[in-house]
């Protein structure tokens, strides 16, 4: 029996799994591997602080604690909170920073390197800034809002439940702003100018030039912003861990904080996994939500 | 000065060679370093120095060496100290020097210091109205261990505990108590700043020593930098005393400090306890309080005039402390456990629950927690 020879395309193709198949190995090395021993970590009891306890197999005992433990569930909440603040803000603020930087005027490439500095101080350095900012008597916040008159008494930031939000989210949005007016500013440089030219020949206001010219084109960009910022913002750890430490109790702990607590902290790597899976699944949700519902666009090929 | 020690051991054992390893020095990160190489079967390094609340849990993951074997004189030791680490009744560590929780007051506005939490109040108070003071007292109350340790002195003082035996009790009435008075402390005297609720030692440092207030719960460490009339504004004007307590209480503070173990998988045993027995001996300790100011942990040590010269703190009043000393629970599971606590008690102080409640549901989570790694009322387990 002989083989029949193989055709071109058929040999073009073998060469080409070939030739792909090193980036492949890494791709599996490196992403799916791990996720696949947390997976596999999550459905046993693995708790290193209590080793007489074993290693056994618990089906899905640790997601069932998942959900019914309500510091993750609240986790999960603040985590969402601080997601859909910061992103919007920053998606506002940094849409605003783009269009203004996107007109010529003197100085331009300044003020554009300038709007870069919060982006490229390192999170830690950002986060203690702002913690002294709104720190106790001394901090710059306080002693603002008693010069304005502002407050009689000025608030410790810190130690409510809901004004410990006020700086975590300022110094994100502080910090992150110029990384999404970049992005946008990108964008935006695609639009031809052609058709802000045709756009006003039609009599269009800058309102309407912005809304049906500019948001439309400028949706891939936004997109991406989009994708990016949430995902970042989901996974939110540095800062809150320099800034509240997740208090006060525990009412800014962010889900990647509290899983952090409990594999690093309480080294409990079977919930722990199971944890970081639940987080994992979530975001990979919203990154194909986000594709499906916002870049119908972006995955269409263009005529 | 623990180089110069082992040099002088190395004159002694030539055949014993001592390297030193480095470790963090935050006590989590330290902790979590430990517990992977000892998780891995690692033999090195042979000798751990310990927090005071890891040894249970060491000794119950099977990590450290049963010390018993080598026959230590645990009687000149403070008992506080050795309860601390005993496990199943067998001992798995050497005390080495020894931290107190201790109530630093202001000669300079008071006579003598109070002895209940009411006398307190009031001397807070009137040392403030008499002399401008900005707050009567400081502690530790930002969401960490070191909340604990004060709570752990409150909760002493009012005659209650965290565990008794397999049971968890820190909801009890006086429980209740103590951490209702830590929050009337707060808001209802304003005594203690609210920014308090952010502070670890070093703020608090601070305030006393810039005059700010008359009373501070910390450690001994404070007590010799704020000596320095230079830096300090109450140089002179200020000694220790044991944290109060209320009639049914008992004067309590929170034991620290280090201990050293040996590794179980240690290829060289009798060396390292060698070298233990050589670090815990008098002279050596003595060395230590005089270079960096830490306890010795022998009694007898403290009648020593050596120990005067060499102790910043009058060993007399450390001494009294330190016999009040009480060990947080010694539990192998004392780190969650304490997680858990310092939620509710940082939830409570931060007025997002009422003390009774938030005790209530820290002692279910607690409880919940001995009994499903099985030391809870199911009875202990035995060790490997």
């Amino acid at each position: 029996m002989t083989r029949p020879p193989l055709s071109a395309e058929h040999r073009e193709a073998r060469l080409g799994w070939w030739l792909a198949a090193p980036a492949v190995a890494t791709i599996l090395l490196v992403a799916l591997f791990p996720l696949l021993w947390t997976v596999w970590e999550s459905v046993h009891l693995h708790d290193l602080r209590m080793p007489w306890l074993g290693r056994p197999f618990i089906g899905l005992q640790n997601y069932l604690e998942a959900i019914g433990d309500a510091r993750f569930r609240e986790a999960l909440g603040h985590t969402l909170i601080f997601t859909v603040a910061t992103v919007t803000l920053e998606l506002v603020l940094g849409c605003g920073l783009a269009l203004a930087m996107n007109r010529a005027f003197r100085g331009r490439a300044l003020v554009r390197a300038a709007v870069l500095v919060p982006w490229a101080i390192p999170t830690v350095v950002s986060a203690l800034l702002w913690r002294f900012i709104f720190e106790g008597r001394s901090g710059i916040a306080n002693a603002l809002l008693s010069d304005l008159h502002l407050v009689r008494q000025p608030p410790v930031w810190f130690i409510q439940a809901g004004l410990a939000w006020v700086p975590v989210i300022l110094a994100d949005v502080w910090k992150t702003t110029p990384f999404v007016a970049l992005l946008l500013l990108a964008g935006l440089q695609n639009i031809d100018a052609s058709l802000y030219e045709a756009a006003r020949i039609d009599g269009a206001s800058a309102w309407r030039q912005f809304r049906y010219v500019t948001l439309p084109l400028l949706r891939p960009a936004i997109l991406v912003a989009l994708i990016f910022r949430t995902l970042d913002a989901f996974r939110v750890f540095d800062l809150v861990y320099v800034m509240t430490g997740g208090g006060p109790g525990t009412s800014t702990e962010p889900i990647a904080l509290y899983t952090f607590n409990t594999l690093l902290q309480n080294l409990r790597f079977g919930y722990g996994s199971a944890l970081s899976v639940i987080v994992f699944a979530v975001t990979f949700a919203l990154a194909l939500g986000y594709i499906r519902f916002l870049g119908a666009g972006l995955t269409e090929t263009r005529a | 000065m623990l180089r110069r020690q082992l040099a002088r051991l190395a004159q002694l054992r030539p055949d014993i060679r001592v390297v030193q390893r480095a470790t963090p020095d935050a006590a989590d990160q330290r902790h979590q370093l430990y517990v992977q190489w000892l998780n891995a079967g690692a033999s090195e390094p042979d000798i751990l120095q310990l927090d005071v609340v890891w040894t249970p849990e060491f000794a119950a993951a099977g990590w450290i060496l049963d010390l018993d074997r080598f026959r230590p004189a645990t009687d000149s030791f403070f008992p506080a100290t050795v309860t601390a680490n005993r496990w199943n009744g067998r001992l798995y560590a050497i005390p080495w020097f020894v931290d107190v929780g201790m109530l630093y007051w202001r000669t300079d506005l008071m006579r003598s210091p109070p002895t209940t939490f009411t006398e307190l109040d009031q001397d807070a108070e009137r040392a403030r109205a008499e002399h401008g003071l900005p707050y009567g007292l400081v502690w530790q109350g930002a969401r960490y261990e070191g909340l604990v340790t004060v709570f752990s002195e409150y909760l002493g003082g009012f005659g209650g505990r965290i565990l008794d035996g397999t049971r968890v009790t820190v909801s009890a009435p006086p429980a209740v108590r103590a951490l209702t008075t830590m929050r009337d402390q707060i808001y209802r005297d304003t005594l203690v700043p609210p920014s308090a609720l952010t502070w670890h030692e070093e703020e608090s440092r601070f305030a006393f020593q810039n005059g700010e207030t008359a009373f501070m719960r910390n450690w001994p460490y404070a007590y010799a930098l704020m000596a320095d009339s230079a830096t300090s504004r109450v140089a002179g004007h200020y000694a220790v005393a044991t944290m109060p307590a209320e009639p049914g209480g008992h004067p309590t503070a929170a034991l620290g400090g280090a201990q050293l173990a040996i590794n179980a998988n240690s290829a060289h045993p009798d060396a390292a306890w060698a070298v233990i027995e050589y670090l815990t001996r008098p002279e050596q300790m003595l060395e230590r309080a005089r270079g960096v100011g830490q306890f010795p942990t022998r009694p007898a040590m403290y009648d020593d005039p050596a120990l005067a010269r060499a102790l910043a703190i009058p060993p007399a009043q450390a001494r009294t402390i330190i016999e009040h000393a009480v060990p947080r629970p010694v539990t192998p599971v004392y780190t969650q456990l304490s997680d858990i606590l310092q939620i509710y008690l940082h939830r409570a102080l931060t007025r997002q629950l009422d003390p009774a409640p938030a005790l209530a549901q820290a002692a279910k989570e607690m409880q919940a927690l001995l009994d499903r790694v099985g030391l809870g009322e199911g009875g202990m387990r035995a060790t490997r």
